[in-house]
């Protein structure tokens, strides 16, 4: 018999086996209750942020485009990448940074610091890493081995394409990314810090309207980032399409003829811009030299970098806004409205310029010939300049009154100049209209009777934007109205709704009779017909009055070699539909060419008015 | 009436004829069903979290066909095990013994390297964890130690042969390296020692050596393990590295909630946040699936088992078989400890399978054999009458 002795079996130790077992389920049913009843909520929000990618889907920016449809920004498609820090390790990411700096031409450090800072601020959100759209092969690289490049998207993406850049980045700027500065206000307006906003032109000032709105979409992915299926989808708002009141046929006239004459060295800038005097409307707006706009979306390089910042010509200013200069004789126009317009002078105002010399207390100023009597008329057709000396502060060897600086600067004023246009552009320049005030408040010193005779023709203190002198002259075009001037059309829907129309805007109804109006009409159209502003076989009854601003330096050359010649021409002009006295212009132009040389002037000839001929002839009788 | 017309017949049950042989009425029922309930409730979880996985290729039924296959494989082993009187293993022990270091020695020569570690042999296209064998392997050795010592089990001598015995069997496991089933044996050897009836001043003394010890063992973990504890104290410091995986456990099992998101829906296993989802991570898996009550319904099962299994040693019909039981259940208890633990964060990462739940053959197998054991034990146990 085997033995029946149990002394192996220790009950006390079973007991504690026992309860060991017990213990260990009690524990863990513990945890698992903290765990899943709970706190359950909180771990299926992140299960589902671990499943659930809800990533932003770009909308397309809209297009910008002439009055007639002519594109000129749009969209290329492209690629982008981006890195969302949280499924990025920290251990790895100083070998992807340098594996993607390679890829997208960035220096690892930077790639880095991008995504640290991204880290910081929300690191669920994306950081663009590219600068520039990446090639197709990259993309696809970086998407089809998403294992080795972990937090790293590839998203497509449209670039901006400018079509003929560089005539038309005076007006459209270009885009650009958010700077982290900014990005904290931008952000609340739904921005994401990838995105680009018009940095600068019309893209900055109709980003409203351009931008799109942010669509969305979720994906279920896998541990690997690999996208398994998309669960929801909220398609983009693509950007409204902003409609110029820009004429791509007038500008590329413009340019045709103003190019030429920079390309030539016969002066080394130009501005041309037309407007429509009825109602603001900016039919073209050219200012040389430009710069190529696409630069700054491709990612501007350093040597392109330093060829703009290295032009003394400063080809990112838009010349017909934000620089300026005096008008010349285009400036008689003030003048001689102030005179007509205080009664001091009248259409049969007669002065005898019957010397070239003025002499005033033993200061002389000077005419550019003898003209002998003229009249109104004769006296702006001929642009005489002692006629508006005496016109402007009187003849004291005679007598006679000149109308002076106060009501210059009045009339002056009421027609734009010392003002912004406040036309819908970045960068505008306000200009000079002095008055004795003025005077005595930026030099401390008086206004003397040689300030207003140089004010009277354009010279001296005063100063304009090519803009703001073509304002003026719409203004007596149309019979005294101040229309602000504008680019913008209207605003319409990717569907093509009209979303937004621009009505003419008016600043104001100048105080001028519209007889002395009239009379300025018709002395401009005269300019032409019997002044120095020669149109051989004239086509069209254009009116308008040249300008020659002399400069002080009339020779050396700039930094890239062009001749300074020290004469900058104007030409501003509209065209009536009669012969002189109707205010029913629908175009006015102003023509301005800087540096040019004196040859062009010889009898006065100035080379703005043969451009404008050509340009309005070209433009008006062969509309289509 | 004579004396000899008196005769004292014994009993004429067969027992009594054969007092070893088996009583399939002596059959543990409680052990058998949990058994049976798990090997299923394993085959389900392993369907479930490898059927939709986006990160396991081939034939997406394969896992579980082979789960099954392996589970009819461990139920014949069960079977025949409980037929034969387990006395017969005390008698090979010594060569069991042998079969262990061999096992595991093989695995060292012509082992399979997996995630940096050797520990299976591939044979006939099918992988083995000669590991999983030998725990059950060292149960019996150890079993058959202590059974023979058990009246000088206070000797300091019964324990330090214990742990010679147990020593070579250890190093081969972790040199694999496999810590989490060197551990396992040590879990083994306590358990046993423990219910021998070792002084426990004797246990808790080791406890305390292999403690102050701890600097020492720090430096010949390798780097990975030492990461792995270092993430289980702050999974947060590197979540996307060392403390990933417990961070997406934590995430898998507390978004399982009260019920869970149903079978196959969960999406932190097949989605790949889970990795080794059918293994290591299974319970994650289940938790995430069937929720609190499918984890309380599991454990509820292992209760059972382990209960059951307890009950089986407590009436063992001789020391050797309390040892042989005692020994599993110390195995499977510290198995689902360590298992459970890791997935919610009580425990470090290490590569211990849940019994019955994690898929794999050779845990299935092994663990069937044992339960053959118990059985076997429980058939032959002593009975009330024999007292």
């Amino acid at each position: 018999m085997r033995s029946t002795s149990r002394d192996f079996v220790r009950p006390n130790r079973f007991l504690a086996m026992g309860m060991a077992i017990v213990i260990v389920f009690t524990g863990l049913t513990a945890r698992l209750w903290d765990l899943q009843l709970v706190n359950g909520g909180h771990y299926r929000d992140l299960a589902e942020q671990n499943r659930v990618l809800r990533l932003p889907v770009e909308a397309e920016r809209g297009t910008i485009v002439d009055r007639n449809g002519k594109v000129l920004a749009r969209n290329l498609p492209g690629f982008a990448v981006t890195v969302i820090p949280v499924d990025l390790p920290r251990a790895k990411q100083a070998a992807l940074s340098q594996t993607l700096g390679v890829l997208v031409g960035r220096e690892a450090s930077d790639v880095s610091k991008a995504i640290d800072v991204q880290r910081a601020r929300n690191p669920y959100e994306p950081v663009k890493i590219s600068l520039r759209p990446v090639a197709r092969d990259v993309a696809l690289l970086l998407s089809e081995r998403g294992e080795l490049f972990p937090g790293v998207r590839v998203e497509a993406e449209s670039i901006r394409h400018y079509e003929d850049a560089v005539l038309y980045s005076p007006l459209l700027g270009y885009v650009g990314p958010v700077t982290e500065e900014e990005f904290a206000a931008y952000r609340e307006k739904g921005y994401l810090q990838t995105d680009l906003i018009g940095r600068t032109g019309l893209e900055s000032v109709y980003e409203e309207y351009l931008r799109g709105g942010y669509g969305w979409r979720e994906i279920e992915r896998d541990a690997s980032q690999r996208e398994i299926k998309q669960l929801a989808y909220s398609p983009p708002t693509v950007g409204n399409s902003v409609v110029l009141t820009i004429d791509d046929r007038l500008q590329k006239l413009i340019e045709g003829e103003l190019k030429k004459g920079v390309d030539e060295d016969k002066f080394t800038q130009a501005v041309g811009i037309a407007m429509n005097p009825q109602n603001g409307e900016i039919l073209a707006m050219y200012s040389n030299p430009g710069y190529d706009n696409n630069w700054f979306i491709n990612g501007i390089t350093p040597d392109q970098m330093k060829q703009l910042n290295g032009d003394d010509r400063r080809p990112l200013v838009n010349k017909a806004i934000g620089d300026i200069y005096p008008p010349g004789s285009t400036f008689k126009m003030v003048t001689g409205l102030s005179a007509l317009n205080e009664g001091v002078a009248s259409r049969g105002t007669v002065v005898n310029v019957n010397s070239m010399i003025l002499n005033v207390g033993g200061y002389l100023f000077y005419d550019w010939r003898v003209h002998g009597p003229v009249d109104f008329v004769n006296g702006f057709a001929h642009s005489s300049d002692i006629y508006f000396y005496t016109l402007g502060g009187g003849n004291p060897n005679t007598g006679q009154r000149g109308v002076g600086p106060e009501a210059i600067y009045k009339y002056g004023s009421e027609l734009g100049f010392g003002n912004k246009t406040g036309i819908d552009l970045p960068g505008e320049a306000a200009g000079i209209m002095p008055s004795p005030e003025w005077k005595v408040r930026t030099f401390d010193e008086e206004w003397t009777i040689g300030n207003t005779y140089h004010e009277a023709i354009g010279q001296g203190f005063v100063a304009v934007t090519p803009l703001q002198l073509l304002n003026a002259y719409a203004i007596v075009a149309n019979g005294g109205t101040f229309y602000q001037p504008h680019l913008l059309k209207e605003v319409v829907s990717q569907q093509g709704q009209v979303v937004f129309t621009q009505k003419p805007k008016v600043v104001r109804e100048v105080s001028i009779t519209k007889d002395n109006l009239a009379l300025l009409r018709e002395s401009a159209r005269r300019v032409v017909t019997i002044g120095h502003a020669n149109m051989p076989k004239a086509k069209l009854p254009i009116a308008g009055k040249t300008g020659t601003a002399e400069f002080g330096i009339s020779a050396g050359k700039d930094s890239a070699g062009r001749n300074k010649l020290g004469f900058h021409n104007w030409f501003v002009s509209f065209l009536p539909k009669a012969d002189n006295t109707d205010p029913t212009a629908e175009i006015a132009m102003v023509i301005f060419t800087f540096d040019s040389s004196r040859s062009l002037c010889n009898n006065c000839y100035n080379p703005a008015v043969e451009m404008t001929q050509k340009v309005l002839e070209a433009y008006v009788l062969g509309k289509p | 009436m004579s004396v000899g017309a008196i005769s004292i017949r014994r009993t004429s049950s067969p027992l009594h004829d054969r007092p070893h042989a088996r009583r399939l009425d002596q059959v543990d029922p409680y052990l058998l069903i949990a058994t049976l309930l798990l090997i299923a409730y394993g085959l389900v979880m392993t369907y479930a979290v490898t059927v939709e996985s986006r990160t396991l290729t081939g034939d997406p039924m394969q896992y579980v066909i082979r789960g099954a296959l392996w589970a009819s494989i461990g139920l014949a082993v069960m079977v025949a095990v409980a037929m034969f009187d387990y006395a017969w293993l005390g008698t090979f022990a010594p060569l069991l013994f042998l079969l262990t270091l061999g096992l595991l020695g093989i695995v060292l020569v012509i082992g399979v390297s997996s995630l940096g570690a050797q520990r299976s042999v591939n044979f006939a296209g099918m992988s083995f964890q000669f590991s999983e064998v030998a725990k059950v392997l060292m149960i019996v050795v150890l079993a058959k130690f202590f059974a023979d010592r058990i009246d000088k089990i206070g000797s300091p001598i019964t324990i330090g042969l214990g742990l010679a015995i147990l020593a070579p069997a250890f190093a081969l496991v972790y040199r694999q390296p496999d810590l989490g089933t060197s551990l396992v044996f040590v879990a083994i050897f306590f358990g046993m020692a423990f219910m021998a009836g070792a002084r426990l001043w004797q246990l808790v003394g080791m406890v305390a050596i292999a403690g102050a010890s701890f600097p020492i063992i720090w430096g010949l973990l390798k780097p990975y393990q030492q990461s792995r504890l270092t993430a289980f104290t702050n999974p947060y410091a590197d979540p996307q590295g060392a403390g990933w995986n417990i961070i997406q456990s934590l995430i898998a099992v507390g978004s399982g909630g009260p019920t869970g998101k149903g079978l196959t829906a969960g999406t932190q296993s097949p989605l790949g946040y889970l990795p080794i989802a059918e293994s290591d991570f299974v319970f994650a898996g289940l938790a995430e699936d069937l929720g609190f009550v499918g984890a309380v319904i599991l454990f509820a099962l292992f209760i059972l088992l382990l209960m059951a299994a307890l009950r089986i040693a407590f009436r063992a019909r001789d020391s050797f078989g309390m040892l042989l039981a005692c020994g599993v259940v110390a195995m499977l208890l510290f198995q689902i400890l360590v298992n459970v633990g890791m997935a919610i964060s009580l425990m470090p990462v290490t590569g211990i399978p849940l019994p019955f739940i994690s898929h794999g053959g050779s845990s299935l197998v092994s663990i069937c054999f044992a339960l053959g054991v118990l059985q076997s034990v429980s058939m032959r146990r002593a009975g009330p009458e024999l007292g």
